[in-house]
């Protein structure tokens, strides 16, 4: 059973007929007064309809409208699962990056290995130590002399190794 | 990723196009030396102290004294240059740059007489030490150092 309210409602939107449209009227005190207000009702009805008007949505705020509201829900979804079971967190090393980055850095240490091992030659002396390439003393001078060399390793010193040279004076240590 | 890649590759690069040759000009320390053992030994050179512990344990002398010096700024590596005492010339010339050092051509003489001569890489890293003759009861050191 509708409730006086209701009834008025329906009655101001001409909703109501019949022998319910009489009944109503035949119920209200003041018909005059009912029939000012329910003008009034009407009068501010199409003012309000003339100056608001319905806004339509266009279609990309339609889809962008849509959007919103599912990610609010998948936010709000998530955010109640939080209490109860444990998230998945997105990283930058996904297994497709992490395999290009193990194969990038396999090849620069290859490059760097091929750079660095290219031109040595293990044969060859060190490179950081002083290498005596020949030596000869006069044999007319010095008739008996022999040469030798090598390295001290503690100092990195190269060492020519005299024997034999003439000796000379006291008298040729001046300065 | 693909900035990744291009940093990696940039940085790459220029670590390699660093060349590991000598770079700039070095001074090297030309010295005749005469090694000796004597009750109260003089401090050693400060271009020798370096390699003092070796001198010493090699030749077994207790004083080092320069009796002819010269230091050269090597700038294309082609110079030449003279150390000299009262009797003895080291005449070394500069023959060019490696990447293990110096190409030098070292003649020892006595007044004009040639007594020994060598063709050497001297390294920046490692001096160059050539015994000489006996000199009185010392010996003559010739020793060049890359400063």
């Amino acid at each position: 059973m509708k409730t006086f309210e209701e009834k008025w409602t329906a009655w101001l939107d001409g909703q109501l007929s019949g022998g319910e449209l009489a009944e109503f009227e035949a119920s209200l005190p003041d018909k005059a007064a009912a029939e000012a207000e329910k003008a009034e009702a009407k009068k501010l009805g199409v003012l309000l309809k003339r100056e608001i008007g319905a806004q339509t949505l266009m279609n990309e705020e339609f889809f962008s409208h849509q959007l919103r509201e599912r990610i609010a829900r998948e936010t709000a979804g998530s955010s109640r699962e939080s209490g109860g079971r444990r998230i998945e967190v997105s990283t930058w090393w996904t297994i497709r990056r992490l395999l290009w980055t193990g194969t990038a850095s396999l090849a620069v240490f290859l490059v760097f290995a091929i750079f660095v091992m290219r031109d040595k030659n293990p044969a060859e002396q060190s490179q950081y130590l002083t290498q005596i390439l020949n030596a000869r003393v006069d044999p007319v001078v010095s008739p008996n002399a022999t040469i030798s060399m090598f390295e001290a390793k503690e100092d990195r010193v190269t060492v020519l190794w005299t024997e034999g040279l003439q000796s000379l004076p006291s008298d040729y240590a001046a300065k | 990723m693909g900035r990744s890649l291009a940093l990696v590759a940039a940085v790459t690069a220029l670590i390699m196009s660093a060349s590991p040759k000598l770079q700039g000009a070095e001074t090297v320390w030309s010295g005749l030396v005469i090694a000796e053992n004597v009750a109260q030994p003089q401090p050693i050179p400060s271009e020798l102290t370096r390699i003092e512990g070796s001198l010493k344990k090699l030749f077994g002398y207790n004083q080092f004294q320069v009796i002819g010096q010269s230091r050269k700024l090597l700038k294309t590596g082609q110079e030449d240059w003279l150390a000299t005492s009262k009797f003895f010339g080291l005449h070394v010339d500069a023959r060019g740059e490696s990447e293990a050092g110096y190409v030098l051509n070292l003649k020892l003489y006595k007044e004009k007489e040639l007594l020994l001569e060598t063709d050497a890489k001297l390294s920046k890293r490692s001096p160059l030490v050539i015994k000489g003759p006996q000199v009185g009861s010392g010996q003559l050191l010739l020793i060049l150092v890359v400063q």
